[in-house]
């Protein structure tokens, strides 16, 4: 039933396809209908969060579940994002909401920076600088004046009902995550998104049939990170005090990565089921067990995903769907890979 | 002022034997299998730990323990090889890092769940005394700490140089396909290297413990320093990998002289990129594109 939701509508225009979105439409308009009338503050809380983890989650996907270059420190991203609008409103009086471009320019500015040398060679540089850059950024953040260190940065709250703040940031981030995933459905179908999906299959081919590999990397690295650094700044706003441990939290990395990947990297969908599964599962679970047992929890399952089901949710539904159209005894050498 | 550079170059060096055996095993394990073991710093966290927990229920001494870490963790390397790597071995490298990188997350959330956040220090008789060599004093604990990696090294070179599954190891290395058409049976080998390299690891570990403050959230910054020291020193080369180690000791003795304690790692950084930059495969000739 739900696997309508997942039908790739550029293979072919059935009703099918045509279902799926009209499914994906009313959920939106439901979400939409939620956050007009709802009343529960914890619930547009949640939600506003799984929104911006989406956005997150799929700006990720543009060079990790396309590209095959994984981003372990999407956190350094969205905190530069933080940063950047949280200094421009203490020295210069000016709000977040006006500023975010300029987060996401930041930000895309630390992703080129990072990406220009880990990017131009192949395999798992780009992986684990990120990794451990994160851990320089947060000292630099610590030591450098302009960002009070640990004394930390207070926004000014907007002048608004609680009721309306979190309204406020539950369409904001339900917008975002809407037009970012729309330009992730873009990209999918574009020259970029061939040229990077031909990147993740096999690099050689794609540079020898004319693809301009290391380009195409730094130019989908720079939107992922403009698109963290948009989120980032607005979350500074959102929770009005940013300090360095506590902004560059490895837990927003990883929260991504967990997302994308049990949701189905290298899909559009992937992020729209990966962000609220993962959220509202560890929502569930901090009622009985601590962060660490969470994440204990979490990490077995991205093991168990990598050994054994590639590909996520999405990756599921996809074979479970081919299985439905294929003849059962499909020949051995399909059924390897 | 001739003594004071004595003791950066003493220190640097000593920290550089370090730093060379946390990398050692990263190295061989990237450039002989192509495995990127992020979870490589997890294992040395442990390898801390392990020395930590016999120090004190036991009271062995951490210059035992290290060479217990060793047969431990060489059989959890094989576990992780057989159990996560057989898996991802033949898939797209990118299924295996996540893989690892589950690992890495695994193991360093069950060492906080048993351990917590806090900081730990292994205080040992000897740990605040020193030596005085010419006109320098140095630690001992930092003597007895890169005596015990230079012997690892030496012990694993000679392996790797002399012995005939080292040459083995080294064959699959250059050419795996070539290796088993000669008759070397590669999928033990892998896991033999493996476990080698998580017992490099380990003992890398109880070396860091006897010198620096340890706690399971910091483990990262360990990557960090080895992944530093094999980008220097080129794959799957212990004696390149020697010279990354003294190189990286040597700059941060000598960095940690002129500014501030925090900026170090920075420099460290700015060290990883232009490195990144300037020579792709590394300061050694293993010229290869790929990790």
């Amino acid at each position: 039933m739900l696997s309508v939701f997942f039908l790739r509508s550029s293979e072919r225009r059935g009703w099918r396809a045509w279902a799926s979105v009209a499914l994906w439409l009313a959920a939106l308009v439901a979400l939409v209908l939620y956050g007009m009338f709802g009343t529960g503050l914890f619930f547009l809380s949640t939600l506003g969060t799984v929104f911006l983890y989406v956005v997150l989650t799929q700006a990720w996907n543009i060079l990790g579940g396309y590209g095959g270059y994984l981003n372990f420190g999407m956190v350094t991203f969205f905190g530069t994002g933080a940063y950047a609008s949280a200094i421009l409103f203490h020295y210069f009086g000016l709000s977040p909401f006006l500023t975010a471009p300029f987060a996401g320019i930041a930000a895309a500015i630390a992703g080129l920076l990072i990406g220009i040398p880990t990017l131009r060679l192949r395999g798992a540089y780009f992986a684990l600088v990120t990794m451990i850059i994160t851990f320089a950024v947060q000292i630099l953040v610590l030591s450098v004046p302009y960002t009070q260190g640990a004394l930390g940065i207070y926004m000014q709250p907007v002048g608004l009902t609680p009721l309306g703040v979190e309204r406020l940031f539950y369409f904001l981030f339900l917008g975002l995550a809407v037009l970012v995933t729309l330009l992730v459905y873009a990209i999918e179908g574009s020259n970029i998104g061939w040229a990077l999906v031909a990147i993740r299959e096999d690099e050689d081919a794609a540079e020898i049939i004319g693809v301009r590999t290391t380009e195409v990397k730094w130019i989908a690295n720079a939107i992922a990170c403009f698109i963290a650094g948009v989120v980032g700044g607005l979350y500074a706003q959102r929770i009005l005090y940013l300090e360095p441990t506590g902004t560059f939290s490895f837990d927003i990395s990883l929260n991504v990565v967990l997302m994308a990947v049990i949701g189905g990297a290298g899909t559009w969908q992937g992020p729209l089921i990966g962000a609220p599964l993962v959220l509202l599962v560890a929502d569930a679970l901090r009622v009985t067990f601590t962060s660490e047992v969470n994440r204990v929890i979490f990490s077995i399952v991205v093991i168990v995903i990598a050994l054994f089901i590639p590909g996520g949710v999405m990756g599921l539904l996809n074979r479970w769907r081919q299985r439905g159209a294929r003849p059962v005894s499909a020949p051995a050498s399909e059924r390897a890979d | 002022m001739v003594n004071q550079i004595a003791i950066i170059v003493a220190d640097g060096v000593l920290l550089g034997l370090i730093y060379a055996i946390a990398g050692v095993g990263l190295s061989l394990v990237l450039g002989i299998m192509g495995v990127v073991n992020v979870a490589h710093s997890a294992f040395i966290m442990l390898g801390s730990f392990f020395a930590f927990e016999l120090f004190r229920r036991l009271g062995i001494d951490p210059i035992i323990s290290f060479f217990l870490a060793f047969p431990v963790f060489f059989g959890a390397g094989i576990v992780v090889y057989r159990a996560l790597i057989t898996r991802v071995e033949k898939a797209p490298q990118t299924q295996g890092l996540v893989a690892m990188f589950g690992l890495m997350v695994l193991l360093e959330n069950l060492g906080t769940i048993v351990w917590t956040t806090d900081t730990r220090v292994i205080t040992v008789g000897y740990t605040n005394t020193s030596t005085l060599i010419g006109s320098m004093v140095l630690a001992n604990v930092k003597l007895i700490a890169g005596v015990l990696a230079l012997l690892l090294i030496a012990v694993f070179w000679a392996f790797l140089r002399f012995t005939l599954t080292g040459r083995a190891i080294r064959a699959m290395g250059q050419n795996r396909s070539a290796a088993m058409s000669v008759g070397v049976n590669v999928r033990q080998l892998s896991a033999v290297m493996f476990g080698l390299g998580i017992a490099c690891a380990g003992s890398a570990g109880v070396a860091l413990a006897m010198i620096f403050p340890f706690s399971p959230n910091t483990q990262i910054l360990w990557l960090a320093w080895a992944f530093l020291v094999v980008i220097l020193g080129g794959l799957g080369n212990v004696g390149n990998t020697l010279i990354a180690g003294l190189v990286v000791g040597l700059i941060q003795t000598a960095s940690t002289a002129f500014i501030r304690f925090d900026y170090v790692y920075l420099v460290l950084y700015v060290l990883l990129a232009v490195i990144l930059v300037v020579r792709r495969e590394g300061l050694s000739r293993t010229a290869r594109r790929g990790i």
